[in-house]
């Protein structure tokens, strides 16, 4: 098999044509491509990247200056120069590397893993994978699942929603059914209450100074705004509390939080606190039962994940290069007519 | 007794493996570590039924013993409760699927079954005629089995004050997200001691019907009585609190783990000082 990769990555500096590529609909790149000929091909189309797979048998090797000319031509901008290109071996290992989220901006993230599915489908309802690119792209999401488990290269969550909301299912465990109070009504705020409720937080409770912005991002989570003097009472029911007002000094005291402790039967209470300069007052965190976590301290634990995730990338990169050698021993073995069995076992190569 | 004692033996071996599967499962992700913690496990609990039921047959084979449970020594008492704790850890662990917590379970287990196996003497001789009652089956049952549950919960206890730590601590680390949540730490360790609970009281008045029936009085000046009221007196503030005073936390777990103390010092110490309950003295 011939196996020819053409790339535009976010690390080039291919931005123009990256952004060019990126526009064209991806059922048309690969129509475009069937209509010349082009007997397998698989188009990979995110905001990060852009990369074109085709393949075809040794005797009719995709040709190269073709398929860039074809991309040009439907970009309406010369993206020829600033392709990397990489054939066989290479492209195998790149593509894992790729579903590995070795390649990915934040390392090991996994949405890259359903975009490859969603790219492969998209190639495969227009007909256009055969055999050796099904075998590759499905090997590919095998290989992107087996690093991700097996190495710490997606270990820790990346950023400070996701630490935060990870925080407080190790205090509630899941969060259905608890309830979120937000002083301030920011853009980080909102951000973080989005990812609460995405995991089941049922009742969000706002206060803020101006109440129609207190109304407003309520009535966006159906959720209650209340007066700001009634804050201190909405942290008797409150499981977790975002901070983010502009208020030039805290606004939540440890006697307010004391006294709320008196009437909450024992339940643990998780302050976040975003704002600068600071809402809520530090010695908080010394009351039994209360967890203040300030935008700082998510920020480094999402400065060590991220650095634990870059320590695994030696790590992933053998399990790629392993995984790609085996599936170019496969490839070739098809043309010689003596197939070798391919299968997601830990030693999958059996002649 | 070659047959039980290799049998014990190797369920110890099995028991301590396991613990140390458990042990290294909370510091690696290898979930292979998590199964083979269980096989081992498994096999122990298998080989420590046959240990026992080779010692009850030497029991048995005594016609006056032939209708009481092997509980009357040292050996068979820590033998059943190791049996019991490792039983729980897996019906425990079968329903929540907290396999993380073996690590702070199966230790206990396999200390009990080592101290069995170790320190104590698992021959066996005709009971004593007081202790020819039906209620050795059930006073020593029932208590030994409340014992083992409570120290479930006690691992329980310990997995939440670390995790508790971790969370203080804002730094936490791995430990912290494949540790089970605060609050379901908090509500385990509540349900294993609220289960446990009324084979507590049920064992207790056993002892106190037993002893009336033998002596004509209930209570009687021996620590093991003494400590074992006060088992129940810690353990029935912890579950007040929990349940009724709707308190949740560290304070509250430390109320716990205070209870477990006593069941230690009330299943071991008393033993230096107690004179009715010295079925224990078949220790080497």
């Amino acid at each position: 098999m011939k196996l020819l990769l053409l790339g535009w990555s976010h690390r080039a500096s291919a931005a123009a044509s990256r952004e060019a590529l990126a526009a064209v609909p991806v059922e048309r790149v690969l129509a475009e491509l069937k209509s010349r000929g082009v007997a397998e091909a698989v188009v990979l189309s995110t905001c990060n990247r852009f990369e074109l797979y085709a393949a075809s048998t040794p005797d009719a090797p995709p040709a190269r200056e073709s398929l860039l000319n074809a991309l040009s031509e439907l970009a309406g901008a010369d993206v020829r120069a600033d392709a990397e290109a990489r054939e066989d071996a290479a492209a195998v290992a790149h593509l894992f590397g790729v579903s590995s989220g070795m390649d990915s901006l934040v390392v090991g993230e996994t949405e890259i893993l359903g975009q490859l599915k969603t790219s492969y489908e998209a190639a495969k309802a227009a007909g256009m994978t055969g055999k050796r690119l099904n075998v590759l792209f499905q090997r590919a999401l095998y290989v992107g699942k087996r690093v991700r488990s097996e190495t710490g290269i997606a270990s820790g969550a990346s950023s400070v929603p996701s630490v935060a909301v990870q925080l407080a299912e190790s205090i509630f465990g899941r969060l259905e059914g608890k309830s979120a109070l937000i002083l301030g009504a920011g853009a980080m705020a909102e951000l973080a209450v989005k990812h609460l409720v995405a995991r089941g937080t049922a009742r969000i409770t706002v206060a803020n100074r101006t109440w129609e912005r207190a109304y407003a991002l309520a009535a966006r989570f159906h959720g209650e705004a209340v007066r700001w003097d009634a804050a201190a009472e909405a942290l008797v029911d409150a499981d977790v509390v975002i901070a983010s007002t502009g208020a030039p000094s805290a606004v939540v005291t440890r006697a307010m939080v004391a006294a709320a402790l008196r009437r909450r039967g024992g339940r643990s209470l998780f302050f976040i606190d975003i704002a600068m300069p600071r809402d809520v007052e530090e010695s908080v965190h010394e009351l039994d039962g209360v967890y203040l976590y300030r935008l700082e301290d998510l920020e480094s634990i999402v400065a060590k994940n991220m650095s634990e995730r870059a320590g695994a990338i030696a790590a992933a990169r053998a399990i790629v290069q392993a995984k790609a050698a085996e599936f170019d021993a496969w490839a070739r073995s098809l043309s010689s007519g003596r197939e070798l069995s391919l299968r997601h076992a830990p030693r999958s190569i059996q002649s | 007794m070659i047959a039980q004692s290799a049998l014990s033996w190797s369920a110890f071996a099995l028991y301590t493996a396991a613990a140390f599967a458990a042990l290294g499962y909370l510091f690696s992700k290898d979930a292979r570590v998590s199964r083979a913690m269980l096989v081992l496990l498994t096999l122990g609990v298998v080989l420590h039924a046959a240990a026992v039921a080779v010692h009850a047959a030497a029991f048995w084979a005594y016609p006056e013993n032939r209708w009481f449970l092997p509980l009357n020594n040292f050996y068979g008492a820590l033998s059943y409760m190791a049996f019991a704790l490792a039983a729980a850890f897996l019906i425990v662990e079968a329903r929540n699927r907290l396999g993380i917590l073996g690590a702070f379970v199966l230790p206990g287990a396999a200390l009990a079954l080592g101290a069995a196996v170790i320190l104590a003497d698992p021959q066996v001789q005709p009971l004593e005629t007081p202790l020819r009652s039906y209620w050795l089956n059930l006073h020593p049952v029932l208590l030994m089995t409340a014992y083992a549950a409570f120290a479930n919960a006690a691992g329980v206890a310990v997995a939440l004050l670390i995790q508790e730590r971790q969370i203080k601590s804002r730094k936490p680390t791995e430990l912290c997200y494949r540790l089970p949540s605060l609050d379901e730490l908090g509500g385990l360790n509540a349900k294993i001691v609220a289960s446990a609970y009324p084979f507590l009281l049920a064992g207790l008045v056993m002892g106190f019907v037993w002893a009336y029936r033998d002596w004509g009085r209930v209570w009687t000046a021996d620590p093991k009585l003494t400590l074992s009221v006060l088992t129940a007196a810690v353990y029935g503030m912890f579950l007040w609190q929990h349940y009724a005073g709707g308190r949740r936390g560290r304070r509250t777990v430390y109320v716990s783990l205070a209870g477990f103390a006593s069941v230690l010092v009330t299943f071991f110490g008393a033993e230096l000082l107690s004179g009715r309950h010295s079925y224990l003295g078949g220790g080497r």
